[in-house]
């Protein structure tokens, strides 16, 4: 069996969060001034997601937490070295556990599904294991 | 030549030992770094929930007042929709109350405070709002956003943020922005299902019948006070204006 080469795990998590950084800005601008993000398959889970007192975080949408997250994990992607490994699993491991929580939300306590929410949900899980493999493997290694 | 090749075993076997107890470093220090790792992110992560709980338990809109007052009276005791305390008590003590009645508010904050502290945390007795609209038309909606609340565990938090946020009666200030910024101070989680409920027919029809269950009753004006328990015959009028009048009552009726 092959290892997946660091260069493969980078380019991975350039496009996963390039991706992020995507999503988040579209719910970012779909819930300013009071909108919602449209939900593609309807049924309106968006609109209550968007509309939920759990939408902000000190008066912060959390979608623009989402934004910097993604930003700070490109960053650890394009950077070669120790420090960007470790540096990535840590934020790749917190934006999972938090997207755990919001999902939890969504599922138990606001009722409703937003599937924008869902899609940033998945790209954080897939960065998390790519960033847990590049820094398993490649830590101490060659940058 | 053989102990040529001797040295060479040796070395190689040195070298392979190097890279063996460098390999052993690198997997410490890695298995360190990642429970330091996992120990910070839990740290952020349970941070941003807390933050984010403590801004929907009430207190995040600035134009609410005592949202942490309210929220910390009602800490720990469990709600079922307009129902206040353990719902095994035996007893229920009922509220018949309008939320533009400045008399209510002055219930909810003087008197309410100290029955629900001795007698509805206790799981002696539960302590129930019936909407009786009597002051005007605007005292119906603002009772089928309570019960809408309600509806999502929060009904209480409502009612007691409504009181001590009460406007001058008959002046419209109960519209969708006041209702909407007590709502959300209250933590009603799911604000859009809350707008959806809160018109519904079924809800409003709730806020028409508990308003016929009091003229029923006999009762002319708010906040009117009925109990039920095992030592009563049904629902049963009070004719009550103190906090151990109440709790008289509901040892009286246990």
């Amino acid at each position: 069996m092959t290892a997946v080469g660091e260069g493969n795990l980078r380019i991975a998590a350039t496009f996963l969060a390039a991706f992020g950084i995507g999503v988040a800005t579209y719910i970012a601008i779909a819930d300013s001034g009071g909108g919602a993000p449209v939900c593609l398959a309807g049924g309106g889970g968006c609109e209550t997601v968007a509309e939920s007192s759990y939408s902000e975080l000190l008066g912060v949408n959390v979608a623009i937490f989402g934004i910097a997250g993604y930003a700070l994990l490109l960053g650890t992607a394009l950077l070669r070295g120790d420090a960007p490994r470790m540096a990535g699993f840590c934020l790749a491991l917190t934006g999972f556990g938090f997207s755990v929580y919001l999902t939890y939300l969504e599922l138990f306590v606001i009722d409703a599904i937003c599937q924008w929410c869902v899609a940033s949900a998945i790209l954080m899980t897939l960065l998390f294991a790519v960033n847990a493999v590049r820094m398993v493997r490649y830590v101490g290694a060659a940058p | 030549m053989s102990a040529k090749k001797d040295r060479e075993a040796r070395r190689e076997e040195r070298l392979q030992r190097e890279a063996e107890a460098e390999e052993g470093s690198r997997r410490r220090r890695l298995l360190q770094f990642g429970s330091a790792a996992v120990f910070l992110a839990i740290v952020v992560v349970a941070v941003l929930i807390v933050v984010s709980q403590s801004g929907s338990d009430g207190g995040g809109d600035t134009n609410v007042e005592d949202a942490a007052l309210v929220n910390d009276e009602l800490q720990g005791v469990p709600q079922q929709g307009m129902t206040l305390g353990d719902e095994g008590a035996l007893v229920t003590l009922v509220e018949f109350g309008d939320l533009q009645c400045p008399v209510c508010k002055g219930y909810a904050e003087e008197i309410l405070p100290d029955v629900i502290e001795s007698s509805v945390r206790s799981g002696e007795a539960k302590l129930a709002f019936r909407n009786f609209t009597i002051i005007d038309e605007d005292s119906t909606p603002a009772g089928a956003a309570a019960i809408a609340a309600g509806e999502q565990g929060r009904g209480w938090n409502f009612v007691e943020l409504f009181y001590r946020n009460q406007g001058i009666e008959r002046t419209g200030y109960v519209d969708d922005d006041f209702l909407s910024s007590i709502a959300e101070a209250a933590g009603v989680p799911n604000i859009a299902r809350w707008n959806r409920e809160r018109r519904s027919q079924r809800i409003l029809r709730q806020v028409a019948e508990s308003t016929e269950e009091a003229e029923r009753l006999g009762f002319t004006g708010t906040p009117s006070f009925a109990v039920e328990g095992p030592a009563t015959d049904g629902l049963e009028t009070l004719s009550v204006s103190s906090a151990e009048e109440l709790e008289a009552a509901i040892e009286g009726a246990g």
